[in-house]
């Protein structure tokens, strides 16, 4: 069995010098900044600790400085992952926005100090010091790796594949053969987990699928 | 040091930490501040150092020397780019610069990456023939008066890339620019663990109650603090609370302002013998440390900040925090998760009585604030970072870097 090497990745902030203090403005920056800036606040989110609220800084920003509660829900319910290439995710952000300013009053501007900031990000990647051959040694390294190692094989990898995979169901289907358990890994909804949360599922399902495996062993079938 | 530093540090950044280490080992790295003590700079510097000669790097800390004129003008100017109105003349400049000229010979200002930090050294630029330059400004400069930081931009758009604690603190320079929030240091007087016999003796000094949950601001006696606001909060909660609400400062001798805002806080308080208002000496850090270990809520109710880092420090004790949402606090707290945000007295003793009333959330948002800390405020991760910083500007325009 091909063995699964951990890594991981740290970001860090880079500012743009681009910000925002309107919606109309935001709307102008979205069609302007970096592609990197547009995937930091598109993807990034989910390395950020908050309640599931909002899924990317464009809505967060929208219902909490902005005040626009229907504009950060459908903000909210863009799926960057369902986008092949930032062009198209960033029209996608910019039709929400031009939609709500059709149907609805401009809204005030944000008070001082609460305007949004576009950034962007160097990514640093490196292992993280460990690798497993098997399944079970997989599961006992999940459950403590840093966080930063699941963002990068569960989430990152989706975009870096260019598939909308990610590298531990890749892993578990190609490598340990089992394709169900990948099929319920990829079943996850990404949007309603935070990364804690993303851990401790697909701990489950492997912990249930080798206790499985282990009483069809034992029982000698 | 690094080995103690990874038994409570995220192992991520510890193995980050080694690996840029092993990149950079053998390089010269130069700090430059205007002081060896006194000040988060200086503070966070003391520890900082050292790490960095652990991992290899050949680090040097030099301060500038300058006379009382000469912090005179710094001060002027540090006011200004936090937004004070402040006047200095074309001879202020002048002697500004000469300072910093006359400091040159004995400094030495090369290294193969050079951190300046905060406005004070910052002509030294002049001098870069070779290596990185980065400026590591700590200031808000959020709303900076508009012909200091004109003047000083001569000398920013020089450097390799500036670093800012919050977005919001940043400017457009036309330079690399990060973001890098500050940290604290785990292993201080500030931030260890301390023995239950440590904590009982703070106690008994200041008198205060174990009976009670009680409710914790440490800060300067200074309005943007709110601390009036913070009792008129205090005042609400006690209608349904029994609790005891601790004020606790140091004096700070650069603010004038400080002995009539406490006169006004102590005259505000009355007679109330649930409110403690401690003025303790410099260097309380251990006082400080035990009164965060015993408290059940701590807040920081501040209308203007700079980062706050004290919210870190009370969230490293486990503790939720209910912040006002300004400066760096909303970059610490995340509302509802790691503590709350607030906009008004009135949000402040509403978030109080939640916390009061709740102690199994209390608890779970204590641990969850410790852990936002431990990944993100602790001083492994701002090394990480400077080095990080530092090992990109060697390898320019590459976004994605492997090591």
């Amino acid at each position: 069995m091909e063995p699964f090497v951990f890594r991981q990745c740290v970001n860090i902030l880079k500012a743009t010098g681009r910000k925002a203090n309107s919606l109309r403005r935001m709307r102008n920056e979205i069609a302007l900044v970096s592609d990197e800036s547009i995937y930091h606040h598109a993807y990034h989110y989910f390395l950020k600790e908050h309640l599931m609220e909002y899924t990317n800084d464009f809505a967060h920003w929208a219902g909490e400085s902005l005040e626009e509660r229907a504009l950060a829900e459908q903000l909210s319910n863009i799926d960057p992952y369902d986008f092949k290439s930032i062009i198209d995710l960033r029209k996608e952000f910019l039709n929400v926005i031009d939609r709500y300013l059709e149907r609805f009053p401009e809204p005030r501007e944000v008070i001082a100090g609460d305007e949004f900031y576009f950034n962007e990000t160097i990514t640093i990647i490196y292992p993280a010091g460990v690798w497993v051959k098997n399944l079970a040694e997989f599961l006992m390294v999940l459950k403590y790796i840093n966080a930063g190692s699941i963002y990068f094989h569960f989430y990152e990898a989706r975009i870096r594949l260019g598939s909308g995979i990610d590298d531990f169901s890749q892993w578990i289907s190609h490598s340990a053969g089992k394709k169900e358990l990948a099929e319920r890994i990829r079943s996850i909804d990404l949007f309603m987990h935070n990364i804690e949360e993303i851990r401790e599922y697909i701990a489950g399902v492997i912990e249930e699928d080798l206790k499985e495996e282990m009483e069809f062993t034992g029982s000698g079938k | 040091m690094i080995e103690q530093y990874a038994a409570m540090a995220s192992r991520g950044d510890i193995l980050l930490l080694q690996r840029l280490g092993e990149r950079l080992s053998g390089r010269s790295f130069l700090h430059i501040n205007s002081t060896f003590a006194g000040g988060g700079v200086a503070e966070i510097l003391n520890r900082m150092v050292p790490i960095f000669k652990e991992l290899g790097i050949n680090t040097r800390w030099e301060v500038i020397e300058g006379d009382a004129p000469f912090f005179d003008i710094t001060k002027k100017i540090h006011n200004a780019l936090q937004g004070n109105a402040e006047n200095i003349t074309d001879d202020m400049w002048q002697y500004y610069i000469e300072t910093n000229r006359k400091n040159v010979s004995r400094i030495e200002p090369g290294a193969d990456a050079v951190l300046i930090h905060d406005p004070q050294p910052l002509p030294l630029i002049e001098q870069k023939n070779s290596g990185k330059w980065i400026w590591r400004c700590h200031i808000d400069m959020s709303n900076p008066a508009k012909f200091v930081f004109d003047y000083l931009k001569q000398f920013c758009v020089k450097f390799d890339a500036a670093i800012f604690s919050v977005s919001k603190f940043s400017r457009a320079i036309g330079i690399n620019e990060f973001i890098i929030a500050p940290s604290i240091d785990p292993l201080s007087e500030k931030n260890r663990d301390l023995t239950d016999d440590e904590i009982r003796a703070t106690l008994e000094k200041y008198q205060i109650p174990a009976d009670r949950p009680v409710i914790l601001q440490v800060s300067r006696f200074d309005r943007f603090k709110d601390p009036i606001g913070v009792i008129k909060a205090f005042r609400f909660v006690k209608k349904y609370n029994n609790s005891i609400l601790i004020l606790a400062g140091s004096p700070a001798t650069d603010d004038p302002e400080g002995e009539a805002v406490l006169n006004e806080v102590r005259e505000y308080a009355g007679n109330d013998p649930d409110i403690y208002i401690l003025m303790l000496p410099p260097f309380s850090d251990r006082e400080i440390n035990a009164l965060q270990s015993i408290a059940t809520v701590i807040l920081q109710k501040s209308v203007k900040e700079g980062f706050g880092l004290t919210v870190s420090e009370a969230m490293w004790k486990g503790k939720p925090v209910i912040g006002g949402a300004a400066g760096g606090i909303p970059i610490q707290i995340s509302h509802g998760v790691t503590g709350f945000l607030v906009h008004s007295i009135e949000g402040a003793a509403f978030r109080i009585r939640q916390i009061l009333n709740n102690p199994e959330m209390a608890r779970w948002m204590g641990e969850k604030a410790r852990e936002h800390v431990r990944q993100n405020f602790l001083i492994t991760r701002q090394v990480r970072d400077y080095l990080a910083v530092w090992y990109y500007l060697e390898n320019k325009g590459k976004n994605i870097l492997e090591m």
